[in-house]
């Protein structure tokens, strides 16, 4: 199937292969199929009326609240390296590619009878070979790894295999599915494949959904061997994830908020008001041109703990810098700014807020996601803050990672917020905000190996050299760190924010780094069981780690350490890092107190 | 009294039960064909076709992305309908309420557990569904043999007019394993050779014999499968814990039930006329003899001098059909499988086969009875003290918990959390690929009400544990288990 055909990009994922090869069988899986199975399920929506139609008046009004106002910005407008003039590059290479692949691959990756499309299946997009890319993985990663972030650098934003449906092999095989689809049945996303092809699959879906309400129920999961199926209802929209991650029920659901929440980002929860005017309403005409924005989500799913802890991660620096940071944001922070947010890719350098009502650490999410991978001045929604409303958001970037976003209410305000950003600007090239931020980029951060021996009278710093005041057993290079701890997420709960350590060895490819962080994700499902949780603490071991984790009501610690860890020398550790988090507290987390802002 | 419809439309929102055939009704106006028995049987056939309309279809719809596996449960805001697909295409589905109130909170593992301890006792007493279709393409034959089977097994989880399946609060026990009893040296010898007689009873036969104590096995020579059948069969109607209690109302009342279903479901089958149907799971009706051997007359009378016909069943691997004779000595119970084939003189060789153990094996047998008796420690013979604890070995289909009187004592919270951390493990278990021996788990949750909830999993052992009066420490915790596993698992979850 596609484990050989060959590639030279980097698709998001395994999760894109399941590798898994579907026998045919002498039942037929096709939608049809399906619906004729269910005859008695009262269809109570008529397929055949479902034909997409793309031309719907319906939606003109909101594309305009949507787009207005990005004409005006054009000279303004910084494209981030994930924009869309480099993905347009990126595509090409891509093509040149994907034709190799064609050409070497013994078969296509649809399996159906669209023999027409075989030869021409390689769109914009191409199937990876997941051997190939675990190579390329491994060798980037050995160049030097971000840490706490999966290497997202080589990872390109942007919609794939757009021409699959639901009748290809490939299609089926894919590990993660994410579909959303209207009441009745029009599909308005599909992470893989064609929309609009998929509109027969689209309408099972829904048939399933309202099947199960019509019997006054309301579906949440199916199972089936390693494949899940989790639905999400919201009002006349609903989501749909089919995957075979093995990730819990509890963050794949989560993970359909999230791209709900996204959605609300980009056209407010107002959208659902034309659902009721007219049932057939073509919601996406209004999502075009966002497909980089929603695909950087799921790949975030992959790698950000921000996507199940809720909590956001600071960007390490001295302290005096990021005061300085957060006093300039300060300044401005009067003129009707409502948040001014100084980033560095995910991670907040500073962040200040006119109102009381903290920033949700979610709508922070979606926002750093939205504005890495689209337009510099847009209106957007916040759904945690107000999912009925648009706020405008003024993006700059001032190098490839550091951007600065100010939240206004006033779509007016571009001009102020231009000459906001001048302002803010200055002073922080002249306080030497910027370079830290790029400093602390390089070589900031927590590394296991770095964990200091206690008691220890030094004042704590991630910014000191510190030469040789390291234990022996913490010595050995290529280890991680004492006692086999190799990394470490802290959260702090009033904080609302965490630090992961950066990945050392052997954490160090791609797919030790996924396999951690879908580890993580279970222990902190089991932890937070919404029945009996959450429980206290939790010790687990299997054949890949030594697991523990700690709640209590200041802080969360996940650990995890070599599979063979002592029980013992591992709490110890434990204990050890907790010390050390609070000891450099000041670099890690955007603290409370002072006049800037009360978290 | 009575099973009144009334009650039995209480228990329907509760529980939904449906058997399919997924071959059959493939036309339309024909799917009723498919429902080879559904509970309730009153429920309008719409209501029963909307359950398995929804069924069939999600089994195709998963097998889009997952062939190997299709559906196996889903989960609704109301409701968990657990899938088994018992035989090629042939499907059993249960679908429960969930309710926290009423304690429904279920795992879904052991609901499952429930449809196959179904299936494989049907198999034992009626051979293979597919078969029983096979020979009367019709239905009927299948749909009336489902139907009484069921509604008797049903009946064990009968309490007033509500269904108890087996929900959270039973967390440390495995159904479909089998209980043993552990014997010291010198009683081993003694079984070892009242098996020895046994056999040269059954003489060139090739039977097989299976020996209990109490609710415990002390020894069996059939296979695993087939043992743990008989032996779920045999504590749940021969044993004289069973036959002690089987005059009490409870099966009275619900016999009468019965009768009123299994005469509605003659609407159902094309015809109930005409088939004799063996009701093996009934209640009430084993009784001891006065010669010590337990007699029915589920599978008939001889006709002019009243003998009840012996019982027989099917052995799962061989597919060989076998007599059934149980004896019972006060505590004692003993089975013997005869292969029909090799009894030519039928029902007179089952007498001098009875005769001949009377006569060669009750010396040993009541010598045996009081060396356990004597060696038993009573029914909290196997509780730890401070532990809560369920002990499985998957490989051998055996489990030992503490005593259900003492789990009882572990407070809600407790129960649930075992019971998720059970769900996790059978999670893990499910994607292991079938190599489950090399998941190597071991999970340690101080919980909210501050007990460690534990489970260990290694080379097809598990052990769950919950200590709700332990010091806070982890290594404390650990240490228990460590106690445990060299005391009463031979150090298999002992880490070196």
């Amino acid at each position: 199937m596609t484990s050989n055909a060959s590639s030279s990009s980097f698709s998001d994922e395994d999760e894109e292969s399941a590798g898994q090869k579907p026998k045919t069988g002498s039942i037929d899986y096709s939608p049809d199929a399906i619906e004729n199975q269910l005859p008695s399920i009262a269809l109570n929506t008529s397929i055949d009326e479902e034909k997409v139609s793309v031309a719907d008046d319906h939606h003109e009004p909101v594309t305009e609240i949507a787009r207005g106002s990005s004409r005006e910005i054009e000279p303004e407008r910084l494209i981030s390296s994930t924009g869309e003039s480099n993905l347009s590059t990126e595509t090409g290479v891509w093509r040149n590619s994907s034709k190799v692949e064609v050409d070497g691959a013994t078969s296509s990756p649809c399996s159906s009878g669209y023999a027409g499309e075989m030869g021409t299946s390689s769109g914009t997009a191409s199937t990876s070979g997941a051997d190939d890319i675990q190579e390329l993985r491994n060798n980037s990663s050995s160049v030097g790894n971000d840490g706490e972030v999966l290497h997202s650098a080589q990872w390109v934003p942007g919609k794939r295999h757009v021409d699959e449906d639901d009748t290809c092999m490939s299609w089926r095989e894919r590990k993660k599915h994410f579909f959303v689809l209207s009441h009745s049945g029009k599909p308005i996303f599909s992470r893989y494949g064609n929309e609009h092809k998929l509109a027969g699959f689209s309408a099972t879906l829904q048939a399933i959904i309202s099947f199960v309400k019509d019997g006054g129920d309301r579906i949440h999961l199916i199972r089936a061997g390693k494949h899940q199926v989790v639905f999400l209802v919201k009002g006349p929209i609903y989501l749909v994830c089919i995957s075979c991650t093995e990730e819990p029920y509890e963050s794949l659901r989560g993970q359909l908020e999230l791209l709900y929440g996204q959605m609300v980002l980009i056209l407010t929860e107002s959208v659902s008001r034309y659902f009721e005017k007219n049932p057939k309403f073509d919601m996406t005409p209004l999502l075009g041109g966002t497909d980089a924005v929603f695909s950087s989500l799921f790949h975030a799913f992959s790698w950000n703990p921000a996507s199940f802890l809720h909590a956001y991660t600071c960007l390490p620096l001295p302290c005096a810098t990021r005061q300085a940071a957060a006093a300039i944001l300060q300044d401005v922070s009067d003129s009707g700014v409502i948040y001014s947010m100084l980033m560095c890719k995910y991670k907040v350098v500073s962040l200040v807020g006119a109102q009381k009502a903290p920033l949700h650490p979610d709508d922070m999410l979606l926002l750093a996601n939205f504005v890495m991978t689209s337009e510099s001045f847009s209106p957007i929604c916040l759904p945690r803050y107000n999912a009925m409303a648009f706020l405008h958001a003024y993006v700059h970037y001032f190098d490839d990672d550091t951007y600065l976003v100010l939240l206004t209410s006033n779509s007016d305000a571009f001009f102020h917020l231009k000459d906001c950003r001048i302002q803010i600007e200055n002073v922080l090239v002249k306080s030497n905000v910027l370079s830290d931020i790029q400093r602390s980029l390089l070589e900031g951060g927590m590394r296991v190996e770095n964990l200091p021996l206690y008691p220890s009278t030094r004042y704590g710093s991630l910014f000191h050299n510190e030469p040789s005041d390291r234990s022996q057993e913490s010595l050995q290079p290529g280890i991680g760190g004492p006692d086999g701890l190799w990394h470490f997420i802290y959260r702090s709960m009033n904080l609302d924010q965490y630090v992961s350590s950066k990945f050392s060895s052997p954490i160090t490819t791609h797919q030790h780094q996924k396999r951690l962080y879908r580890a993580y994700q279970k222990l902190y499902a089991s932890m937070h069981d919404k029945e009996t949780g959450p429980h206290k603490t939790q010790f687990k071991r299997d054949g890949n780690y030594v697991l523990l984790c700690w709640v209590t009501t200041d802080f969360e610690l996940y650990a995890a350490f070599d599979p063979l860890a002592d029980k013992g020398s591992a709490i110890r550790i434990c204990n050890r890092v907790c010390q050390w988090v609070k000891d450099v507290e000041n670099e890690i987390f955007l603290l409370g107190g002072g006049s800037t802002f009360a978290w | 009294m009575g099973l009144s419809s009334a009650a039995i439309t209480t228990s329907s929102e509760a529980l939904k039960f449906c058997i399919f055939d997924l071959r059959r009704g493939q036309h339309e106006g024909e799917e009723l064909e498919k429902i080879l028995f559904f509970f309730p049987a009153d429920l309008p056939f719409p209501a029963q076709l909307s359950v398995i309309g929804l069924s069939e279809g999600l089994i195709t719809f998963t097998r889009i992305f997952s062939p190997e596996a299709a559906c196996e449960v889903i989960e609704a805001e109301l409701h968990s309908h657990v899938f088994f697909e018992a035989e090629p295409d042939i499907w059993m589905v249960m679908v429960v309420a969930k309710s926290k109130e009423t304690e429904a909170i279920w795992r879904i593992e052991a609901l499952r557990s429930v449809l196959k301890e179904i299936h494989s006792l049907f198999i034992m007493f009626h051979g293979s569904i597919r078969v029983l279709l096979d020979k009367e393409p019709g239905g009927g034959l299948t749909r009336s043999h489902l139907f009484t089977f069921i509604m008797d097994y049903l009946n064990d989880f009968l309490m007033g007019n509500k269904f108890v399946l087996p929900n959270f609060r039973d967390s440390l026990k495995q159904r479909g394993t089998v209980q043993m009893l552990t014997v010291g040296r010198e009683a081993a010898i003694e079984v070892q050779s009242l098996v020895g007689a046994l056999d040269s009873c059954m003489g060139h036969t090739s039977g097989y014999s299976v020996i209990l104590f109490q609710d415990l096995l002390v020894s069996t020579t059939l296979t695993p499968d087939d043992t743990t059948n008989l032996f779920s069969y045999a504590t749940s109607r021969l044993t004289p814990r069973v036959l002690s209690s089987g005059g009490s109302s409870t099966w009275s009342y619900l016999r009468k039930g019965n009768a009123e279903l299994a005469s509605r479901s003659a609407n159902i089958g094309s015809g109930l006329d005409g088939f004799r149907i063996v009701r093996p799971l009934q209640h009430g009706k084993w009784s001891k003899g006065k010669d010590g051997f337990l007699v029915t007359d589920i599978w008939g009378v001889e006709v002019g001098n009243l003998v009840p016909t012996t019982p027989t069943l099917w052995l799962q691997q061989t597919e060989h059909k076998m007599y059934l004779c149980a004896y019972q000595h006060k505590s004692l119970t003993i089975i013997l499988l005869i292969p029909v084939t090799s009894m030519l003189n039928g029902e007179e060789g089952i007498s001098m086969l009875k005769q001949q153990l009377l006569e060669n094996a009750s010396a040993k047998i009541v010598k045996v009875e009081e060396k356990l008796a004597k060696g038993w420690g009573g029914e909290n013979a196997y509780h730890v003290k401070g532990y809560r604890y369920l002990l499985v070995d998957g490989d051998r289909n055996i489990s030992r918990a503490s005593p259900p009187g003492k789990v009882t004592t572990l407070t809600k919270e407790s129960l649930l959390a075992i019971n998720k951390v059970r769900e996790d493990v059978d999670l893990e278990k499910s994607r292991g690929n079938g190599n489950n021996d090399e998941k190597d788990l071991e999970i340690c949750i101080r919980a909210k009400n501050n007990a460690w909830v534990i489970a260990r999993s290694t080379r097809g052992k598990e052990l769950y544990i919950v200590l709700e009066k332990a010091n806070e420490t982890l290594l404390y915790a650990s240490e228990a288990i460590e106690k445990f596993s060299d005391r009463y698992c031979n150090g298999a979850f002992s880490l070196d």
